[in-house]
């Protein structure tokens, strides 16, 4: 059997009643959903919370998934990235008094482009590998925006294909490279900014 | 500018291709030197790419975090309610000795206290305290009368008629506010996005059966987006109180 069959049958065993089915569907994607909201809300209380928001609304629907029409993961993918759109519209007026964290945000970006060219981030090699550098990319990946940032989450962090990635989110596929094209790019900008402030 | 080839290639040519090229997924040779070539020539599409190249290596970084040992037991807990049978975690680690303590004392409290201990709950019982100690001192019981109480059967029977109509008095009047409030959210929810509401505050199991949703997708929005809520700015502040989930009571440990 391979992985999707034998996650099929999980979830058939589980909708008819099957306690340790259900279960060993947590133990399998609970990792990798709390992944995604953790790199996505910035915070692990959130994560926590949103994980557990994606295996509830799962539990509820989960007679609707259609191994027909997709992978498991993209269905848990989808819903996981709805949830987080819920949580990032309910938590939108919170953030907006919270302008004092230690990297610019994008508005506040007045410096040309050929300012920005000049100066290019760091080389990230070996140098950069410390817990300070990914306590700064981890800050400035909250610094995207929602789009960018669930784009590279995805991609380069959970190592989803484009086309899965286009079926979660429910756009093009030539949208999602350009997301991630975008969400990158901005994210070495926005750190080689922070650089240039603590150097 | 959009038009403009350089080297056989026009920037949003260039663009398509960029994340394929960083991402290993291979050019075609000819496809391939014209990228290079447009790359190393094109003021826009040439930091453009040493930006991506450059955040992608940044994300690289990035490393799986550990889920929090209790995580299972407590989405366990929130849907099917069945309890783990593994005392081992995933990665074959045992559960340091204080997080199954603590695991064995939500499994015993958790539906009563994580209940109690949500703030809104608290504010509630706290109002309940009110409102009957309110009633009691509206209908003329104080504890000093106590001794002076009349106990004489038709002396009891006529306190007893006169409190019931204060007190009942003094209940339609609140369940007058608590109709007045109920409407009030009514109001709110109907104006409020649809689906944030009912979603979290439903109880989880066995609800299963009553969906309906057929399609294989989880959700039938198609146009969910992060920048709606920029057309109904003032929806978003009428949500309601945040989600709070059963078992979200290890903020409150
Ligand atoms: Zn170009």
């Amino acid at each position: 059997m391979d992985d999707a069959q034998v996650v099929g049958l999980l979830v058939r065993r589980c909708i008819s009643g099957d306690a340790a089915a259900w279960e060993e569907i947590v133990q399998r994607y609970h990792r990798r959903i709390y992944n995604v909201c953790y790199r996505f809300a910035g915070d692990a209380e959130n994560a926590q919370d949103l994980t557990q928001e994606v295996f509830i609304k799962m539990y509820r629907t989960l007679n609707t998934y259609d191994s027909g029409k997709g992978a498991f993961m993209t269905w848990v993918t989808t819903i996981t990235r709805n949830l987080l759109v819920d949580h990032f519209r309910k938590t939108k007026s919170d953030r907006v008094t919270d302008s004092l964290d230690s990297i610019p945000s994008e508005h506040e970006d007045a410096q040309p482009l050929s300012e920005r060219i000049a100066d290019r981030a760091p080389p990230p090699d070996a140098s950069v590998q410390s817990r300070e550098t990914r306590e700064m990319v981890h800050l400035a990946l909250q610094k995207l925006s929602p789009e960018l940032r669930e784009a590279v989450i995805l991609r380069d962090l959970q190592d989803m294909d484009y086309r899965e990635i286009a079926t979660a989110l429910r756009v093009p596929e030539g949208t999602v490279k350009s997301r991630i094209n975008r969400g990158r790019a901005e994210l070495a900008r926005l750190l080689q900014r922070t650089y240039r402030q603590v150097i | 500018m959009p038009e403009e080839m350089k080297h056989g290639m026009a920037c949003a040519e260039f663009d398509a291709l960029l994340s394929d090229a960083l991402d290993g997924g291979g050019l075609s040779s000819d496809r391939q030197e014209k990228f290079e070539a447009h790359r190393r020539v094109c003021t826009v599409c040439g930091p453009m790419f040493a930006e991506a190249q450059a955040g992608q290596q940044f994300l690289q970084t990035l490393e799986e975090v550990e889920p929090p040992a209790y995580l299972v037991h407590n989405i366990l807990a929130a849907t099917s309610g069945v309890e783990s049978r593994r005392t081992v975690s995933a990665d074959g680690r045992t559960a340091p000795l204080v997080e199954r303590a603590r695991e064995w004392w939500d499994s015993f409290f958790s539906p009563v206290t994580s209940f109690v201990r949500q703030p809104r709950f608290v504010m509630s019982f706290g109002m309940i305290f009110f409102s009957f100690s309110l009633a009691l001192s509206i209908a003329g019981v104080k504890p000093a009368d106590v001794a002076k109480v009349d106990l004489r059967p038709a002396a009891l029977r006529h306190a007893y008629n006169d409190a019931q109509i204060k007190v009942v008095k003094f209940y339609d009047n609140i369940r007058f506010v608590y109709e007045i409030e109920s409407k009030v959210r009514e109001l709110k929810r109907a104006n409020a996005p649809a689906e944030t509401a009912p979603a979290y505050q439903q109880d989880v199991p066995k609800e299963r059966k009553n969906n309906n949703d057929t399609s294989g997708q989880p959700d039938q929005r198609q146009d969910r987006n992060y920048s709606q809520e920029y057309n109904q700015p003032m929806l978003a502040a009428l949500n309601g109180p945040p989600a709070v989930t059963r078992t979200t009571n290890r903020r409150l440990i």
